[in-house]
């Protein structure tokens, strides 16, 4: 099972209408991540992370090429079976945490639970479980805005993780964040891949993130530049 | 059910900007049920008063019998048959002649109608009684109107002078015997009642009617042929036509002018829901990025509009209890000046709130801001998931 795909790209292309032309956002993209990576896309502003995550997330489909993430083939997936797939399978971690303001942090992670029809009891088990990873069941009742940026985010990686799905998506987790936040929110993230076999997967150009990636893919002007892994000495 | 819980947590969550449309949609919701029962007091009052003092359960008529035609008068009458007798006898019906006349108070002369009706009857809530007696003195009863308009006082007598059958004027003086308040004008209004047999007799019409008035129990035991042979039958619903038509008139101005201020309430929620979609594209983004489909995203914040709507009536419920039911106790006075409309109207209305009522209210109310909240989500099912994330204005 550690070698099973759960996200595989053939050869994708995504453009963007620009006026009466059009911008290419990604050029014959390849790729495959197995379960439990731990993988980043990196590379400067406009090189086209952001969008192939939210390919990956079925947020967005390509122009071209073909998308599988967890058996499913994204270009044919309907509205609905999108929303089913990330709602089981996919967490999302974002830049701007993305917080439900008027909920509180309880709230916040059980979201992704009330559209799995779990029961109440239930539900608040995964929820002070998954606070518990991130170190937050203090704040269980705090609103986001009484909230550090560090803890909001840890509330964000909470919310992902709290459905236990097989893939997160990460964008630009730490860009937001001072070192120290950045380095315990990655430590948080990996430790939860380690514990929970989760697929982690980043967009970012934070050196401090990339200290702790299993596999760097590069990519520059919406290609693949290279696609390296890591060796820990750990 | 995610969606209602969803829907109420946001939308308390905004506090102050909720609470203002709420209040402004109360307020429409309470001016609806009030407006709404004061006209249906009105109708109720003045259908039972008119019922009462007038019409009975609907009239038998002489065929030529118009009671907005005075020259219609002098040929609408003809003898009141066995048959009818037999029904006058066991108080089913009443008979009722109608004459023109003058009278001349304070020297000047005014056309009136003179009615008989008989002392006995007891169909009608006319203090008939009064009429009997007189020791030679032909005895009067007429409303406050007329006694208002023409300055007479129990006690007064007066000259009246009428034709009889062949057309030949008479005149004789009368003795008002009696002054009675009634909310219906059509009974008062420049008319004198006197006893019937005098009126048949001055009039040299014996034993004749112009019309009948008939009760429940004669709708009852002659519902195959209402009208008797020769006459014509006038039904309740046929006689309250006029004043059925002025509630609905009434009606619909008022509704012009709570229509406005539920526009104004529902325009507040459209605008509300328009700033929200655009403040709260990030939160929608995030919605749908944690697995909520484009549709049920509309459906949220289309609960949370209607939901103004939901809170509108409970407070409107806390506020417009005790009030409402106070002008229920103590009715709504009607300023003096209404007397002279003709209309049939108390000098108080107490307002009826039928649970009818009160439910179309709330229909009223729940659907039109549910519609107002609708149509700017439709927006959402256009928008762009990656877009809203980033909180990209649409």
């Amino acid at each position: 099972m550690e070698n099973e795909i759960i996200v595989k790209l053939e050869n994708l292309v995504k453009r963007f209408p620009v006026g009466k032309s059009h911008f290419t956002a990604l050029r014959n993209i390849s790729l495959e991540f197995k379960k439990g990576e731990f993988a980043g896309l990196v590379g400067p502003s406009g090189s086209g992370k952001t969008t192939l995550l939210n390919i990956i997330g079925s947020l967005d489909t390509p122009s071209e090429g073909i998308a599988t993430v967890i058996g499913k083939r994204i270009n044919d997936l309907s509205h609905k079976a999108a929303a089913h797939l990330r709602n089981y399978n996919i967490g999302f971690i974002f830049q701007t945490y993305n917080l439900l303001p008027v909920y509180n942090v309880f709230d916040n992670v059980e979201f992704a639970l009330l559209l799995q029809k779990m029961t109440a009891t239930e539900r608040k088990k995964a929820v002070m479980e998954a606070l518990e990873w991130v170190g937050l069941t203090d704040k269980a009742k705090s609103k986001p805005a009484l909230l550090s940026g560090g803890e909001c985010q840890r509330v964000a990686i909470a919310r992902a993780m709290v459905k236990r799905p097989a893939l997160v998506l990460a964008d630009e987790p730490s860009a937001n964040l001072d070192s120290v936040n950045s380095n315990h929110i990655v430590q948080t993230m990996k430790q939860l891949n380690r514990e929970l076999n989760t697929t982690f997967i980043f967009s970012t150009h934070d050196e401090k993130v990339m200290r702790y990636l299993d596999r760097v893919i590069q990519l520059v002007d919406g290609e693949v530049a290279s696609d390296e892994l890591i060796k820990h000495e750990d | 059910m995610l969606e209602i819980k969803l829907a109420f947590k946001n939308l308390l969550g905004a506090g102050l900007r909720t609470w203002l449309n709420v209040i402004v949609l109360s307020i429409a919701f309470v001016i609806i049920l009030f407006y709404n029962g004061m006209l249906d007091g009105w109708n109720e009052q003045a259908r039972r008063d008119t019922c009462e003092w007038e019409i009975g359960s609907g009239e038998i008529r002489h065929p030529l019998f118009d009671p907005y035609d005075p020259y219609c008068y002098q040929d609408a009458h003809k003898a009141i048959d066995a048959d009818l007798q037999k029904l006058i006898n066991a108080g089913e019906i009443t008979p009722i002649l109608v004459t023109q006349a003058s009278i001349y108070p304070q020297g000047r002369m005014q056309n009136i109608v003179l009615k008989g009706i008989s002392p006995d009857q007891k169909l009608l809530k006319l203090p008939s009684d009064k009429l009997n007696g007189g020791d030679g003195d032909i005895k009067a009863i007429i409303g406050h109107r007329m006694a208002n308009a023409s300055n007479l006082k129990i006690g007064d007598r007066l000259m009246v002078r009428w034709r009889d059958v062949q057309g030949a004027f008479d005149a004789k003086e009368i003795v008002i015997a009696d002054i009675f308040r009634s909310n219906v004008p059509a009974i008062d209004a420049a008319q004198i009642w006197v006893s019937i047999d005098v009126l048949q007799e001055i009039c040299v019409m014996p034993n004749e009617a112009t019309y009948f008035v008939v009760n429940d129990e004669y709708l009852k035991t002659h519902r195959e042929a209402l009208a008797p042979n020769g006459w014509k039958f006038a039904s309740k619903e046929l006689l309250l036509k006029d004043l059925n038509d002025v509630i609905k008139s009434k009606k619909a101005s008022s509704g012009i002018m709570y229509g406005l201020l539920l526009a104004i309430a529902l325009l507040a929620i459209f605008d509300t829901q328009v700033l929200s979609i655009f403040r709260r594209q990030k939160e929608i983004g995030t919605y749908i990025a944690l697995g909520m489909t484009r549709f049920k995203v509309v459906r949220i914040f289309t609960f949370e509009g209607t939901a103004h709507s939901i809170l509108a009536i409970l407070l409107g419920s806390i506020y417009g209890t005790p009030v409402l039911s106070y002008f229920v106790r103590a009715g709504i006075p009607m300023p003096s000046s209404v007397d002279q409309t003709g209309l049939a109207i108390s000098a108080s209305i107490y307002p009826v709130f039928s649970l009818g009522l009160i439910v179309s209210s709330i229909l009223l109310v729940v659907i039109s801001a549910m519609i107002v909240s609708y149509i700017p989500t439709r927006k959402i099912t256009k928008l762009n998931p990656t877009d809203a994330i980033k909180g990209k204005i649409l």
